[in-house]
């Protein structure tokens, strides 16, 4: 492969192509093949030799393919985007042509992957030299990506082994990568009501289905949407492969907070096994009911939780964090009339500042308007009256 | 290559005749004492290159009719100076439907020229200003006259190039503070705004203002709104018009959870208590009650139920009525201090 002239290169190419041979032709077209490496196919102007072996569309895209060969080798890739915009347009033309069938779903999924790559290290490229606006490029490679997505999710006459629609979850999990990378969440909306009313939503491949479910969970995550996004990023943790302990790392980053909001904490093995230690004393402090034990983790660890985008679930966590905390008071008086007094005094230890009675009531009040708290305050006899059954309902059947 | 612009006066003089010619110019727009004239004469000192929705066939690039930097940023100070800070013009719904189409045309200039960085900052803080300032003073207008939605969206725009500005250009920007401030209390609640201010740099994060910003809006979702109430209070007037429109929201919701948590038949709490929570007047308080449908006994003691809270009717919460803790920061300060941000 890193030998070959640009002929025997164009040859196997048009063969592939006349043969339908997806996955080949995907690889002569991927930057993960060592053909990319190869000098000769490094060409400034290959259109011509294109022309002469190839039919329209494929000579404009595997043209537009080695001349981005050339912009890598030269470690331009605001050049190299470019061109890999151009294959992609021109794949995109071939693969529309093909009536029922879907051989090409290897070659879209390479030339959508690098796409997405290019377009990264442009605006890295970019961002050094000060320029272009960040998010740009991606979002130019979404529109394309989106192109894609709707000629596959449209392909309704093709019986299921052939049918287009088999690229829509690879697709969804790129664009999600850029949506989340852009901070556009809301574009997610769309394509997973796609996927949802698709008949193949469950027959995508293991791997694409933890991808998929690891996104759509933390896009419930972010629209407050808890047991949804446990369920999903459960799923996603669970089937992951074991060997990727990377992604399963990753996974567990947003599992836990969510996980933690609807009770549930988890083992310090677990934390270590991951090294995830950041999250032991936000547990603790929350089990404990310890809200000085929570601002200082918060604190110790606030760039860690900022760059995973998890800081501002986490505070969520204070309103569990006095939940406990006034639990602890109930347990230890052992009275269902409880002085406002004594939570007063549990908050006063620890060190929450300037808290006074009038914030201790409305601290209450909401507990008891979220249904953490069963009872009722009384202001002429400033005292908390619980419920005699189960005051401090459990987490998980609260929220 | 950006286009080029060499427009010296706020409004390109062909656009100055055409109007004048069509009768077209704005009242603003005139030499004094030709108003009532068949056709008004334009006076090259007030008149402003107005707003005009981009058209095919439509060439905007003309350099005579493009205002550079230094002209653009002239034209805002007189918007602000001479019209939105008069004293003398009335009503102000009219001053502000003027200024706002005025600026938005200093914005497609400055979007036709590709214009970044200080320049950039420097016309948008004003004008941001002048969006929060308008949505306090125009609160209760009516729609036909004033939609705060349609204020809403372009201040978002406003203040989401600004910040862009701020990450992308090299600055310094001495007054980052405190625009980052007013963006999150006027987004108060929202997950982006917030995470945005948790990834500016840490000496930023520390300031006195942003500080004060985080707690308010952590107060907010942690539904402590006797906290947040209190927090207000060490706002300045600018940084409580940004947050005026989350007030409403606020008291609702401290009235809803109370509603809640002191449900029992024997509920009475002191309505006086009640109006300092509030930050309100106790009549204003009583009167806020009972939009909500949430009885007040002759003794004045409020009588929380969960069942007797109520959603007011379209209409009937006038916001105007109960937002004197924004109104009694602005004292002595004028219009024109306020958007140059001089308080």
């Amino acid at each position: 492969m890193a030998h070959i002239t640009i002929n025997q290169y164009l040859q196997q190419i048009n063969q592939a192509i006349e043969n339908h041979e997806g996955s080949f032709c995907a690889e002569l077209l991927s930057f993960k093949h060592p053909h990319v490496a190869n000098p000769r196919l490094q060409l400034a102007s290959p259109e011509e030799k294109c022309q002469q072996i190839l039919e329209p569309p494929y000579d404009e895209m595997v043209a537009a393919h080695l001349r981005c060969t050339y912009a890598v080798a030269n470690h331009d890739f605001v050049e190299a985007y470019k061109f890999q915009t151009l294959v992609v347009q021109s794949f995109l033309r071939a693969f529309q042509s093909h009536k029922e069938e879907n051989w090409a779903l290897p070659v879209m999924s390479a030339v959508t992957l690098d796409l997405r790559i290019f377009a990264n290290n442009a605006e890295q490229q970019l961002q050094k030299k000060g320029k272009g606006q960040p998010g740009e490029m991606l979002e130019k490679a979404a529109e394309q990506l989106m192109s894609c997505f709707r000629v596959c999710a449209s392909d309704n006459r093709a019986g299921i082994d052939d049918s287009k629609k088999w690229g829509m979850m690879f697709l969804s999990n790129q664009l999600f990568k850029i949506y989340f990378k852009i901070n556009k969440l809301h574009l997610c909306k769309p394509l997973i009501r796609a996927i949802d009313s698709s008949n193949l939503k469950n027959e995508y491949s293991p791997a694409q289905k933890v991808t998929y479910k690891y996104y759509v969970g933390r896009k419930a995550m972010f629209d407050s949407d808890f047991k949804t996004a446990e369920e999903l990023l459960s799923f996603a943790f669970d089937r992951c492969h074991r060997s990727s302990q990377k992604n399963k790392r990753m996974i567990l980053i947003y599992l836990l907070p969510v996980k933690m909001l609807l009770g549930h904490m988890p083992t310090h093995q677990l934390l270590r096994k991951y090294d995830l230690i950041q999250f032991a004393d936000v547990t603790k402090a929350v089990s404990e009911g310890n809200l000085l034990l929570l601002n200082e983790a918060l604190s110790k660890h606030e760039t860690f939780f900022i760059r995973c985008g998890i800081f501002l679930i986490l505070e969520k966590l204070k309103i569990i964090t006095y939940r406990n905390l006034f639990k602890k008071v109930y347990l230890l008086l052992k009275t269902h009339q409880l002085p406002l007094d004594a939570f007063l005094v549990a908050l006063r230890m620890m060190q929450v500042e300037d808290v006074d009675i009038d914030e201790v009531q409305c601290l209450l009040a909401n507990l008891i308007y979220m249904g953490h708290i069963k009872g009722y305050i009384s202001h002429q006899h400033q005292k908390l009256v619980v419920s005699k059954q189960n005051p401090f309902p459990p987490l998980s059947s609260v929220s | 290559m950006a286009p080029r612009a060499s427009c010296q006066t706020m409004c390109p003089a062909q656009e100055l005749r055409n109007r004048e010619s069509q009768n077209r110019l704005h009242c603003f727009e005139v030499v004094p004492g030709t108003e009532s004239f068949r056709k008004p004469k334009g006076d090259p000192l007030r008149a402003v290159k107005e707003y005009s929705r981009p058209a095919a066939g439509k060439d905007v690039t003309k350099p005579s009719c493009l205002r550079p930097p230094d002209v653009l940023l002239k034209t805002v100070c007189y918007l602000i100076d001479e019209i939105a800070g008069s004293t003398s013009l009335h009503p102000w719904t009219e001053v502000y439907s003027f200024v706002f189409d005025r600026l938005r045309s200093v914005k497609q200039d400055m979007i036709i020229q590709r214009l970044s960085g200080k320049d950039c900052v420097a016309i948008l803080e004003p004008t941001v200003r002048f969006h929060i300032y308008a949505s306090y003073r125009l609160c209760g207008e009516p729609l036909r006259i004033y939609d705060p939605r349609i204020n809403d969206t372009h201040l978002q725009e406003y203040l989401s190039w600004l910040f862009d500005c701020y990450k992308t250009g090299s600055g310094p920007y001495p007054n980052q503070e405190e625009f980052q401030t007013l963006g999150l209390l006027y987004n108060l609640g929202s997950s982006p705004a917030a995470q945005d201010i948790l990834e500016l740099p840490e000496r930023l994060r520390q300031t006195p203002s942003l500080k004060l910003a985080l707690a308010i809006n952590r107060a907010f979702l942690e539904g402590n709104h006797v906290h947040l109430l209190r927090l207000v209070q060490k706002l300045d007037f600018l940084q409580a018009c940004a947050l005026h429109r989350h007030l409403v929201t606020c008291r609702r919701h401290l009235l809803l959870i109370y509603c809640h948590g002191y449900h029992s038949r024997n509920c009475r709490f002191p309505l006086d208590r009640l109006a300092q929570l509030l930050s309100l007047e106790p009549s204003l308080t009583a009167e806020l009650c009972q939009v909500y449908g949430i009885e007040v006994n002759q003794h004045n003691q409020v009588l929380f139920s969960k069942s007797a809270f109520t959603e007011p009717e379209q209409g009937s919460l006038d916001c105007k009525l109960y937002h004197s803790i924004v109104s009694e920061k602005q004292r002595g300060l004028t219009v024109k201090s306020i958007i140059h941000g001089c308080t």
